[in-house]
């Protein structure tokens, strides 16, 4: 039995382990100057790369951020601590379920809301879409992180004469960052690959459209695009693209790290 | 510490920002639409950006049946489909935003492609055949009315998959139109449509022409049917066709161009030019549209538009050859103009 929970744990972590291998092995070839620094050709055209895809991408993933992490620590910390009864049941609930509606879904809901109206497809529109798959995940790990932070802490500031808010915001808060982090970054992780959604919203472009305004490229866009095409220097650009995508997640996780450590500085 | 990590996360979304406003265009113009016009529109209007005018077409590459819809739904500029709008289509079209201009942008045939190991490209069918197998009747590849077309070329027993479209598509409509013509049956049975119930019991779908095209490269027993440049550019084996004269014909750009002299005059409501006479007519070709409104909401977008197609419609056209399209017929492209100038902007 316990030989078996090795083996299963193995298979865990070799999953990862074989996909950073193999996506290394078919996009390493791809990556080169070129690959982020000049925008797509088309087809025929040798020297494309997927600059605009990168940047487009890291745009509609601040814009995401900067609409969700507010709005998901904050609800979040209302959870953990001020919420009692019907109501913070029901934000439990819905956030929950939130988590399980297919990104598709959400999607269309954005192209409904945001696309429809505006008369155009959009950064904007990506980023509310992935806003919303962001923020359940955000939710329910910040609560679960300021629930760890023993109370004592803020009772203590508390019993000090601080206001309530202040024992929250400077006390407990930053006790709690690490997980406030680690649930800001699974909400990052998760959304930085979604295609489906920005098929509806952000739509792709070949050129430098970096006004939130305008139909923006994005790099899971450009892998489906290009994976599924027949054209061998495509494939080969998906392949670069799923393997810039591995490495930007990674890198904004070991950024936020150092900018966000675990411990306290003294 | 804390101020200094904020001035590196300010100095870094700055920068990106930055960036980003710097790199804007003067001008930028969405459409969407069919794939079996992608090719010729991703290279075309890249040479327009570059060389021309500094207007950026984004054209992203959704189908037809999308390209109708976003355009309908006004998020896009311009569609393109390789249908023109169809009755009811063109009501909603009006409703949302009053009279359409259509006008052709491009010529190109559609082929019937396969993965065959060990066959070469060129295989002959005939209408008959070829319909069998879209039906699902004929269902592998050693079958005898195959291989009776075909003297002395050596089929393996390996089964059919036919390869179709899974979404709206002008190129389905295009190849379900040449069926209906030359097959009571399918008529029946299918008809003509941007999407069919497919009847073959193996067969996948897949998205645009790429998908298509890739999805036959990658399925061996595979056929299916896909803009000429898509097999082209990609050595993709395709089929000779037994047209309406008796000939067997392989889709190149001559054979289309045969067949579309046949009918000099096009127009969207008299578009078909499949099944032509001819002994050089290769059988199934079409010509792609391109919507737009016929009053421009905005007027600068309006004059850029108008100044875009009227360049594809004549000296854009230089690029279709390098990218295994025909270029129009000279009468068309004078149809083309003339609609484009009834736009106002």
């Amino acid at each position: 039995m316990l030989v078996l929970t090795w083996l299963c744990a193995g298979i865990a972590a070799a999953m990862l382990a074989i996909i950073v291998i193999y996506v290394i092995q078919r996009g390493g070839p791809a990556l080169n100057l070129a690959f982020f620094t000049h925008l797509p050709t088309p087809v025929g055209v040798p020297g494309g790369g997927a600059a605009n895809a990168i940047v487009g991408s890291l745009v509609i993933i601040t814009m995401a951020s900067a609409i969700a992490i507010p709005i998901g620590v904050l609800a979040g910390i209302y959870l953990a601590l001020l919420g009692r009864g019907f109501l913070a049941q029901a934000v439990r609930f819905f956030s929950d379920v939130l988590t399980g509606v297919p990104s598709i879904a959400i999607g269309v809901f954005a192209y409904t809301i945001v696309v429809v109206p505006q008369k155009h497809f959009s950064a904007n529109a990506a980023a509310v879409a992935l806003s919303i798959i962001m923020l359940p995940i955000i939710v329910r790990t910040t609560e679960e992180a300021v629930k760890l932070v023993n109370p004592a802490i803020r009772e203590g500031a508390l019993a000090l004469g601080v206001d309530a808010w202040k024992a929250i915001v400077l006390v407990t808060v930053p006790c709690a960052r690490a997980g406030i982090v680690t649930g800001a970054l699974l909400g990052l992780a998760r959304v930085a690959g979604e295609s489906a959604p920005l098929l509806f919203t952000a739509f792709g472009s070949q050129f430098w459209t970096l006004q939130p305004g305008a139909p923006t490229a994005a790099l899971p866009l450009l892998v489906f695009q290009y994976a599924i095409a027949p054209y061998k220097d495509w494939q080969l650009v998906a392949w670069g693209g799923a393997l810039t995508l591995i490495l930007l997640v990674f890198l904004l996780n070991i950024t936020a790290r150092l900018l966000f450590p675990a411990k306290l500085p003294r | 510490m804390n101020r200094q990590r904020l001035i590196i996360l300010g100095a870094a979304l700055g920068a990106l920002f930055g960036a980003a406003a710097i790199a804007a265009a003067d001008m930028q113009i969405t459409g969407a639409g069919s794939s079996f016009d992608n090719p010729f529109f991703q290279r075309a209007f890249y040479e327009y950006s570059r060389s021309v005018s500094g207007v950026q077409v984004n054209y992203q590459s959704i189908g037809s049946g999308g390209g109708i819809q976003q355009f309908t739904a006004k998020t896009v500029d311009f569609g393109a489909s390789d249908v023109p709008l169809q009755p009811a289509e063109m009501k909603a079209a009006q409703a949302s935003g009053g009279d359409v201009v259509q006008f052709p942008v491009t010529l190109g045939g559609v082929a019937v492609a396969y993965n065959v190991p060990n066959v070469n490209t060129g295989v002959k069918l005939s209408p008959d055949v070829l319909a069998g197998i879209m039906l699902g009747d004929i269902t592998n590849w050693n079958d005898a009315q195959i291989a009776r077309l075909n003297p002395g070329v050596p089929f393996p027993n390996l089964p059919i998959v036919v390869v179709h479209r899974a979404d709206g598509s002008g190129t389905t409509y295009i190849f379900t139109d040449y069926l209906t013509k030359v097959s009571a049956q399918w008529k029946t049975k299918v008809g003509n449509a941007k999407v069919v119930n497919w009847p073959a019991a193996s067969s996948v779908g897949a998205k645009g022409n790429e998908g298509v095209a890739g999805q036959i490269r990658n399925t061996p027993g595979a056929i299916g049917y896909v803009e000429l440049a898509y097999v082209l550019q990609n050595q993709i084996s395709y089929a000779q066709l037994r047209n309406a004269s008796g000939q067997f014909v392989a889709p190149t750009l001559q054979t289309v161009r045969n067949a579309a002299a046949k009918k000099p005059n096009v127009n969207p409501k008299d578009f078909s030019i499949v099944n032509m006479p001819g002994a050089g007519s290769y059988p199934i070709c079409g010509y792609s549209w391109v919507m737009l409104w016929k009053n421009q909401p905005d007027q600068s977008k309006g004059k850029s538009l108008v100044g875009l197609f009227r360049w594809l419609v004549t000296d854009g056209q230089t690029f279709a050859v390098r990218v295994n399209y025909v270029s129009l017929p000279s009468n068309v492209q004078a149809q083309a103009a003339k609609a484009l100038a009834s736009i106002r902007t």
